[in-house]
């Protein structure tokens, strides 16, 4: 699901771009490919769970303010009343039993690439925090992968 | 009973009448003139049939011989001419090989209006064609010349003038000259005359003016505050031509110097007249197209205007109406592009519309390769949309097989697009990416990342690099095999530098995921390292630095501490 980084849009060569507005400094570790694990705290006041959650980032237009990729989430128990919204879930049911209508507000560090955050969901537990670190999977450092859209 | 009669009008016929008409009288000549002229009038097949038959030398030789007094059989030989050299390069041909053109000139300055008239015309078309003679401006006595035609209280002796001038002018120095002669202010002044006036003359006037910064600087100012708001009017004309050569001319002023248009009114009023002119089925409709499409080239500003007025819609209710004519679908497909390119609000409704995405497919088989291409070009600019990308919206046979069916086009140019298309939609995130694997898709792209065109190998190569992105270990497996080291180390050393760079980045996604993906570099005795260490030496364009900065850093990440 697209995720928008900045409030407003970054400026672009483009005429009609609003003048004063900054655009995200590029870090390499806000890439695309780089791979970001850690915990979605789903805990509500009568049970503590957190759910393992895996982060993808797939494309990165920084002009335009905008990142996108997918979340993985694990171990995520079966609800009885499932929320589906086709466009956005990859290789998951409609019974599924996640829920998208809601934002994750988030934090990005470009000292060590960590991310924090809260997802924000009226009609869903409060304060599910989300708290991820960059993952070399296996690898003593980063690497590199990356494609270019023509 | 039909008999001498009859033969005397079947083509062989009139060709025996027009060879004794030269010893006859004037009235014989007019006669069988008058024939012939009726007989082509209109009729491409008659035309090239008597120019086969040898009519021509026939009618330039009585136009030669002709007196000065005989109106008559003057105005009929330049009318006929004329007609042979209307809308056929032939006939165009013809007549300038039997040396009619100093005839037709000499009479521009003939006492009688009908003759001057009849003259000019034939000159028209003459010049309406490509393989009539270049004008050549710099001459001294070309340009009075010229001038004279413009200043001529005569539409179809201006309509000459401005003729020539959209025929000849095409280089920046003949733009130049004629805009140093004063012409620019004759078309200006010549936009106030009759229909026919004001056509010709903003066809001339763009002819000088496309793509000359410093023309339209020294000609388009505050003090020329008249001629914009001219150009402003006559895209409200009661005629369609006369509207779209108005946008025309504007749009070209805004491409050579953009602090020209800058109002946003403006801008969606040519956007309006445009879209309001496509709805005509003929050449005009086509011209509009190409004429919105490239206005709206490389500026997200105007795709922006040109989507807040429904541009998508409408052009897709277009897409749907049947037997569109192959100019017609390029031009449309082309403008879609340009519409997509940056904006994803475009590309959303396209890919949300059920039949939109359909009809784009449909046309990657159609059997204009301009159509190919332009359906090509379009589908690639919808997929940069990651956010469809990723959800796996083009990963479809649908979309697929026929792409894979373009990489052995015919056409280098459709094969080209149909790369460029295929290296953006094999970035769909799932890492099996199976369909366009199973579709034997990846063997093509390897025999096309060998050809001998640089462009076809980079563009193939690029689709490999985008394959191999994120891919699963198993098709990272499959995709080396069919590829080998030894292609891919040529690719690393490619004489071109953009194939390079891709060929390169290709390298380092294919290290990249479990750690012993790095195995891949060793394989034939390290052919890759070595390569890929012999680039390090001796690449200096930065992009392909910055790849092999990235691949030294995942092998090293990839080397496990003991």
């Amino acid at each position: 699901m697209p995720v928008r980084m900045v409030e407003s849009p970054a400026p672009s060569n483009s005429s009609g771009a609003n003048p004063g507005q900054t655009s995200l400094q590029p870090c390499s570790l806000l890439s695309v490919g780089q791979a970001f694990s850690g915990t979605q705290n789903v805990s509500s006041p009568q049970k503590e769970e957190a759910w393992r959650v895996n982060v993808r980032i797939q494309g990165c237009d920084l002009n335009h303010g905008y990142l996108c990729g997918t979340m993985e989430a694990l171990n995520v128990p079966m609800a009885d009343t499932p929320r589906w919204k086709e466009q956005y879930f990859v290789n998951v049911g409609a019974d599924c039993g996640l829920t998208i209508a809601g934002f994750y507000y988030v934090c990005f560090s470009c000292v060590d690439g960590s991310i924090n955050g809260y997802y924000y969901d009226p009609n869903s537990s409060p304060f599910q925090k989300l708290e991820l670190k960059t993952t070399n999977e296996g690898r003593s450092g980063f690497s590199f992968s990356s494609y270019e859209l023509q | 009973m039909p008999g001498s009669a009859s033969s005397t009008h079947r083509p062989e016929g009139l060709i025996e009448r027009l060879r004794s008409a030269a010893a006859d009288g004037g009235e014989a000549k007019l006669k069988v003139l008058r024939e012939l002229k009726n007989q082509i009038i209109g009729n491409r097949t008659k035309k090239l049939s008597y120019i086969k038959l040898g009519a021509v030398p026939f009618v330039v030789s009585i136009l030669s011989s002709a007196s000065s007094s005989a109106d008559c059989l003057l105005v009929q030989c330049a009318a006929t001419i004329g007609s042979f050299a209307c809308g056929v390069d032939a006939g165009v041909k013809a007549v300038l090989d039997t040396g009619a053109f100093p005839h037709l000139i000499n009479l521009l300055s003939h006492p009688n209006e009908k003759v001057v008239d009849a003259g000019a015309r034939a000159l028209k078309m003459i010049y309406q064609s490509k393989v009539a003679p270049k004008y050549d401006f710099f001459e001294e006595k070309n340009m009075e010349f010229l001038i004279s035609l413009l200043d001529k209280n005569n539409e179809n002796v201006t309509g000459l003038g401005a003729s020539i001038i959209t025929h000849s002018c095409e280089t920046n120095d003949e733009q130049k000259i004629l805009g140093d002669a004063g012409v620019l202010k004759k078309l200006i002044d010549l936009l106030g005359g009759t229909t026919s006036q004001r056509d010709a003359s903003l066809e001339s006037f763009a002819t000088i003016i496309k793509e000359n910064p410093e023309v339209i600087s020294k000609f388009v100012g505050p003090e020329n505050g008249r001629t914009w708001g001219t150009l402003i009017e006559l895209t409200k004309d009661r005629y369609p031509r006369t509207r779209l050569l108005a946008c025309v001319c504007l749009i070209l002023i805004k491409n050579a110097a953009p602090s020209y248009l800058q109002s946003v009114g403006i801008r969606t009023k040519l956007i309006l007249v445009l879209l309001e002119l496509i709805d005509d089925p003929g050449q005009v409709g086509d011209e509009a197209v190409l004429t919105l499409s490239s206005f709206i080239a490389d500026d997200e500003g105007l795709q922006k205007l040109a989507f807040e007025a429904s541009t998508i819609d409408k052009l897709c209710d277009h897409l749907q109406k049947e037997l569109l004519q192959a100019k017609r679908l390029q031009g449309i497909f082309m403008t879609l592009a340009n519409l997509c390119s940056n904006l994803e609000c475009c590309r959303s409704i396209i890919l949300q519309s059920p039949k939109a995405l359909n009809i784009v497919t449909a046309a990657l088989t159609h059997a204009t390769a301009d159509v190919r291409v332009a359906a090509c070009i379009c589908l690639k600019n919808i997929s940069r949309s990651v956010k469809y990308l990723s959800a796996g919206h083009f990963m479809t046979e649908a979309v697929i097989m026929p792409l894979i069916q373009l990489l052995y086009d015919t056409s280098t140019s459709v094969q080209v697009a149909a790369l460029c298309t295929i290296s953006n939609l094999v970035v769909d995130f799932t890492m099996h990416k199976s369909l366009f694997v199973q579709s034997g898709g990846v063997k093509q792209l390897v025999q096309l990342s060998k050809s001998m065109d640089s462009t076809v190998r980079l563009n193939a190569v690029w689709a490999l690099r985008n394959l191999m992105f994120l891919v699963d270990s198993r098709c990272k497996e499959g995709i080396f095999m069919e590829l080998r080291a030894l292609t891919l180390t040529s690719l690393v050393c490619d004489p071109s530098a953009s194939v390079q760079e891709q060929a390169l980045a290709l390298v380092c996604n294919l290290v990249n995921g479990p750690v012993d993906s790095i195995e891949y570099v060793f394989t034939e005795d390290g052919l890759l390292l070595n390569a890929v260490g012999r680039q390090l030496w001796s690449a200096s364009k930065h992009e392909v630095l910055i790849q092999i900065t990235c691949f030294c850093h995942s092998c090293v990440s990839a080397i496990r501490y003991v």
